[in-house]
């Protein structure tokens, strides 16, 4: 594959601690375009192996509009189907950026180990410096190690080493779209964490019509229906949670925006700092990037302050445990105070109810945000809309509020990024296969 | 991080972040502080939250950039060629027009 393409694919055996690559065959991207199309035929490769599969779309790390989605397909312990989970912030321009379009991790080893990848190299090493450790010191120590605060750190904390079902891969510091259970799977394989770090070059077919037609989309996107609007609040108050903006800001320092993503879905706010303060804090750990909306509302809904929902979205990143699994149970079992919701992280256990019903994380609101489609807008259409983002590498809730990414033009951009011969009928048919 | 992209871009006709004179400083994501910093022919131009500063190169004073630990990825930005406003290109520079989120601007 040459365009838009790192040309690899990492096969990751864990049990023999051997790394083989293999190059993306052309045929196969013709035919299953990319991102969640051919994580999918991938993890049916190796199905026999209960692999994890790192992904990025074929527009990822591009200056397409939101091109910042790599994904995980795995099978969901929650679910027992085979699922995708976003990562996003810059995990996905670094996976790409890192020498692979994709990573298979297959096997079990001996003893806890990490993956570092960069610049097309795929090391397996041990996990001892890190294992024990939560997922902030984790991030902090592998950052430290490597001589680069850029790298980008997938990883789990105690809850994926104890495999809580309830466990999440998260992305640096923060919680991720992991509603799946993924970081049970991290635990299961003995996998701490995946560091990601690279300087590829993505050539393109046809360089100047794909910048050309990239700039023209921007364009008409900065007039959409967001244009006037920032920050996760804001995507609350689209699904109905109207007083959010309100209650939050009080803390908010400022929000931010995955990978050339013109809407700032993420809102960081300052616990320990004043959030109006306009230098670098003095403090080392002064808030949290809240990045899961479902999260943040699931803590304000047991009646808590905005302080303290921010203060244990904070505890369940460092745990690397999924808040709104966190929030359910925690309404279910009456406790409503910081401490002892804290306290019940290690061995949370309990059914949910609001788990993902499809193959994408339920992390992305089900329903067009503030933009108008114009077409029936159902579950059918959600999961489409999903479909196509987790194929072409666009941040899934930016999906939802950009209806001038239609899928004609991300074909259109596709063709000219890849020059492939992409058309209509070869989505339907990759969709159709992810969506069996 | 779009406006390196397009840097890199005008500089390599391909997608990379190697090349760009324009770097996003994130390094410090847990305090959320970052800024922008633009390698010109003669000086680094700093945007930071505390506002705009401009360090001439070769005084020496470019080497406070970057001499955290947090910042070492900004490092190379030094290497790099200087910014040609994307001489080349009628419509002006490529960054401006790429930042998702209208950050960047130009006197």
């Amino acid at each position: 594959m040459e365009y838009l393409s790192t040309n690899k694919i990492a096969i990751v055996d864990l049990a023999t601690s051997k790394v083989t690559d293999q190059e993306v065959d052309e045929d196969l991207v013709k035919e299953r375009i990319g991102g969640a199309g051919i994580t999918t035929a991938l993890y049916e490769q190796y199905q026999d192996e209960d692999p994890i599969v790192l992904g990025t779309g074929l527009l990822t790390g591009t200056l397409a509009p939101a091109s910042a989605l790599g994904m995980i397909t795995a099978k969901s312990p929650l679910t027992g189907k085979v699922c995708h989970a976003p990562l996003t912030l810059y995990a996905g321009l670094e996976l790409k950026f890192s020498g692979f379009d994709y990573v298979v991790i297959k096997g079990k080893p001996p003893k806890p180990v990490y993956l570092w990848i960069h610049d097309g190299v795929a090391d397996i090493n041990d996990a001892k410096d890190v294992w024990g450790k939560d997922v902030w010191t984790s991030t902090d120590t592998i950052r430290e190690l490597m001589g680069d605060s850029l790298i980008q750190v997938l990883s789990v904390g105690k809850a994926g080493e104890s495999e809580s079902d309830f466990a999440q891969v998260c992305i640096n510091y923060w919680a991720s779209g992991d509603r799946w259970g993924f970081g049970k799977l991290f635990g299961q394989k003995k996998l701490k964490l995946v560091a990601l770090r690279g300087m590829s070059l993505l050539e393109v077919s046809n360089a100047e019509g794909f910048v050309n037609q990239c700039k023209e989309l921007l364009s008409a996107l900065k007039t959409g229906a967001f244009a006037e609007k920032k920050g996760i609040a804001e995507i609350a108050v689209a699904i109905g949670e109207g007083d959010t903006p309100k209650w939050l800001a009080p803390l908010v320092h400022r929000h931010q925006s995955c990978f050339n993503t013109p809407f700032p879905s993420n809102t960081f706010v300052f616990l320990d700092e004043d959030p109006k303060l306009l230098k670098e804090s003095e403090k080392k750990e002064p808030g949290f990037l809240i990045t899961d909306v479902y999260g943040l509302l699931g803590f304000k809904k047991l009646g808590l302050s905005a302080a303290d929902a921010c203060g244990l979205l904070r505890e369940c990143a460092k745990y690397g445990i999924d808040a709104v699994a966190v929030s359910e149970l925690s309404q279910k079992a009456g406790k409503k105070k910081p401490d002892e919701i804290k306290k019940s992280f290690s061995g949370l256990k309990g059914t949910l109810e609001n788990v993902g019903k499809g193959k994408f994380s339920p992390w992305s609101p089900p329903k067009p945000i503030f933009a108008n489609f114009g077409s029936s807008q159902d579950a059918q259409w959600w999961e489409r809309r999903q479909a196509v983002a987790y194929i072409f590498g666009i941040h899934p809730i930016f999906a939802l509020m950009s209806p001038e990414l239609s899928e004609e033009k991300l074909i259109e951009l596709a063709n000219l990024g890849a020059g492939l011969g992409f058309t209509s009928e070869t989505l339907n048919k990759v969709i159709a296969d992810i969506s069996k | 991080m779009a406006c390196e992209m397009a840097c890199g871009y005008h500089r390599d006709d391909g997608f990379a972040l190697l090349s760009s004179c324009i770097m996003v400083t994130r390094g410090r994501e847990k305090r959320d502080y970052s800024g922008v910093v633009l390698k010109e022919e003669e000086n680094l131009v700093i945007a930071r939250p505390e506002g705009l500063e401009i360090r001439k190169l070769g005084s020496g004073v470019e080497a406070e950039q970057g001499k955290g630990k947090e910042d070492a990825s900004a490092k190379p930005l030094l290497l790099r060629e200087p910014c040609d406003l994307c001489s080349d290109r009628k419509e002006g520079p490529l960054c401006l027009q790429f930042c998702p989120v209208n950050a960047i601007s130009m006197d």
